[in-house]
C-alpha cells in the first residue's frame, strides 16, 4: 500500500520535472531574457577559473592528448612537414587570390567587409557539453563585441557571437547547423540560405533560381540582404556540387567553407551590426 | 548543511566546477566525460528514481546555463539518466559492481539519447548524427567508471536515504 502510494508520488514528481523542462524550452526558443543573462552571468564566473585550470592541467592534458593520439601523430607529423612545404608556396598564390577576390566583390558593387572594424580575438576553450558546435574566445563586451556579431578568421566566416561576458565571448560556428546565413554566388546575381550539416566545414545552399549560372568551384560570400544579421560580402566558401529540380526551378548546393574550423587559435570579431 | 538537498547541491556545485575547468580538457574523439549526468545516475541508484529525477533534473540545469544547447535539454537528459538508473537498480536483485557499471553505462545512454532526441524535436536535425554513437561510447564508458566516487559523494549528500532503501530491499 505505502509502496503504490510512494510510486504514485514519484510518477508524479517527474510528470512535473518533466513538464518544468519543456516549459524551459519554450522559454529558451522564445528567446527569454533570463535565461540568456543567467548564461552570461554564469560564463563570466567561470571564464576565469577555467582560464587557471587550463593553464594549471595543460602538462596532463598533453599527455593524455599524446596518448590518445600517438598513433596519428608521427603520420600528422611527416604530413605537417610536406604540408610546410607547400604552404610556403601557397603564400603568394593566396595573397593574389585574396586580392582577386576583393577585386571581384568590388565588381559586383558591394563595398568589401575588410572596411569594417573587428576585434582581434583569442581562442579559449571548447565545448563544455558533448554536443554543440562552439567555442569561447578572450574578449567580450569591453571590447565592443555584443550577440549576433560575425565571426571571421583569415580565411572567411566561421560563426557568429551567442553568448557575451565583460571579458569572454561564445561562438556558435556556422557548421554546427543551429543557424542559417544568407548567401550571394559571386559574380552572378544568384543569392541562397546556407546551413551547417553539423559536421565538418560543409554547408548545404537551398533556395537558389536554377536559371542562375551557378557553376562548381564558383565563390559564395554572404548577402547582407536586409534583416541579414550578416553583413555583406563575408567569404564562406566555394561550392562543390549542384543539384537542380527543373520542375521547382530551384537548385541545392553544396558549400565547402573556407575557413578550417580544426584547432582554431585565433578569430576576429566584426563589430558590425544589422541596420535597424 | 546537514539537510540533504543543501549536501547535494554542494555535490552538484562541484561537479559543474570539475566539469568546465578539467573534465573538459579531456576528450577522446572530442568527447568527455559528463560528470554531471554520473551524479544524476548515481542519486537515481541511491535514492530511486525519484530522487534520480530531482537530481538529474537539478544538475542538467546546472550544465545547461554552461552550454548552448537550448535550455532545458540537459536537465531532461539528466532527468531521464536519473529515472533510469533508479528504476534498473530497483529491478536487480542482487548489486555487483559489474551490474552497477551496466547499469550507468545504460543510464547515461538513456540520458545522451533522449537529449538528442529532444533536440531533435526543437529542430536541431545534427544531434542525430553518426557522431552520437561515439558520444554515446565514451559516455557510457566514462559514467561506469566514475559511477562509484559519484556514489559516495551522493551518500555522503543523503546517508538517511541510503539506510532506508536498503532496510526496503
Amino acid at each position: 500500500m505505502a509502496s503504490s502510494r510512494r510510486r504514485g508520488r514519484a510518477r508524479i514528481t517527474i510528470s512535473l520535472l518533466l513538464l518544468s523542462a519543456v516549459l524551459l524550452l519554450t522559454l529558451d526558443s522564445r528567446g527569454s531574457g533570463p535565461v540568456q543573462s543567467a548564461r552570461s552571468a554564469v560564463l563570466s564566473v567561470l571564464s576565469p577559473l577555467g582560464s587557471a585550470a587550463s593553464t594549471v592541467v595543460s602538462p596532463f592534458r598533453d599527455a593524455w592528448n599524446s596518448a590518445f593520439d600517438q598513433g596519428d601523430l608521427k603520420k600528422e607529423n611527416e604530413t605537417l612537414r610536406e604540408e610546410n612545404d607547400r604552404l610556403k608556396g601557397d603564400v603568394t598564390a593566396n595573397s593574389i587570390a585574396k586580392e582577386q577576390l576583393q577585386q571581384l566583390l568590388q565588381l559586383v558593387g558591394i563595398p568589401f567587409v575588410g572596411d569594417t572594424p573587428v576585434v582581434h580575438t583569442r581562442v579559449v576553450s571548447g565545448a563544455v557539453g558533448n554536443f554543440g558546435d562552439r567555442l569561447e574566445i578572450d574578449k567580450g563586451s569591453n571590447a565592443g563585441i555584443e550577440r549576433n556579431m560575425p565571426v571571421v578568421t583569415g580565411e572567411g566566416l566561421i560563426g557568429k557571437v551567442i553568448e557575451v561576458s565583460e571579458n569572454r565571448s561564445v561562438v556558435s560556428l556556422l557548421s554546427s547547423g543551429t543557424y542559417r546565413v544568407g548567401f550571394s554566388v559571386v559574380g552572378t546575381a544568384a543569392i541562397g540560405i546556407a546551413q551547417g550539416s553539423g559536421g565538418d566545414g560543409s554547408l548545404r545552399g537551398t533556395n537558389i533560381d536554377s536559371r542562375q549560372a551557378v557553376t562548381v568551384g564558383a565563390i559564395t560570400a554572404t548577402s547582407g540582404l536586409a534583416g541579414s544579421p550578416f553583413p555583406p560580402n563575408l567569404p564562406i566558401g566555394t561550392v562543390t556540387a549542384i543539384r537542380t529540380n527543373e520542375a521547382a526551378l530551384e537548385s541545392t548546393v553544396d558549400i565547402s567553407m573556407f575557413a578550417n574550423l580544426n584547432n582554431l587559435i585565433y578569430a576576429d570579431v566584426v563589430l558590425w551590426k544589422p541596420a535597424g | 548543511m546537514d539537510h540533504p538537498a543543501v549536501r547535494y547541491l554542494i555535490v552538484i556545485a562541484s561537479a559543474a566546477f570539475l566539469q568546465y575547468t578539467v573534465v573538459t580538457q579531456f576528450r577522446i574523439a572530442g568527447v568527455s566525460a559528463d560528470l554531471l549526468l554520473v551524479i544524476a545516475i548515481a542519486a537515481g541508484m541511491i535514492g530511486g528514481a525519484e530522487r534520480g529525477a530531482i537530481v538529474g533534473f537539478a544538475s542538467g540545469i546546472c550544465l545547461d546555463l554552461m552550454v548552448t544547447t537550448p535550455f532545458g535539454l540537459c536537465a531532461i537528459a539528466g532527468l531521464i539518466a536519473g529515472v533510469v538508473s533508479g528504476l534498473l537498480e530497483d529491478a536487480t536483485v542482487h548489486s555487483a559492481r559489474w551490474l552497477t557499471m551496466v547499469i550507468a553505462f545504460l543510464a547515461s545512454s538513456a540520458g545522451m539519447l533522449s537529449f538528442a532526441i529532444a533536440g531533435t524535436l526543437l529542430g536541431r536535425s545534427d544531434l542525430l548524427s553518426g557522431h552520437l554513437v561515439t558520444i554515446l561510447g565514451i559516455v557510457g564508458v566514462s559514467s561506469a567508471a566514475l559511477v562509484f566516487p559519484a556514489l559516495r559523494a551522493c551518500r555522503w549528500a543523503d546517508p538517511e536515504d541510503v539506510l532506508l532503501r536498503a532496510a526496503a530491499r
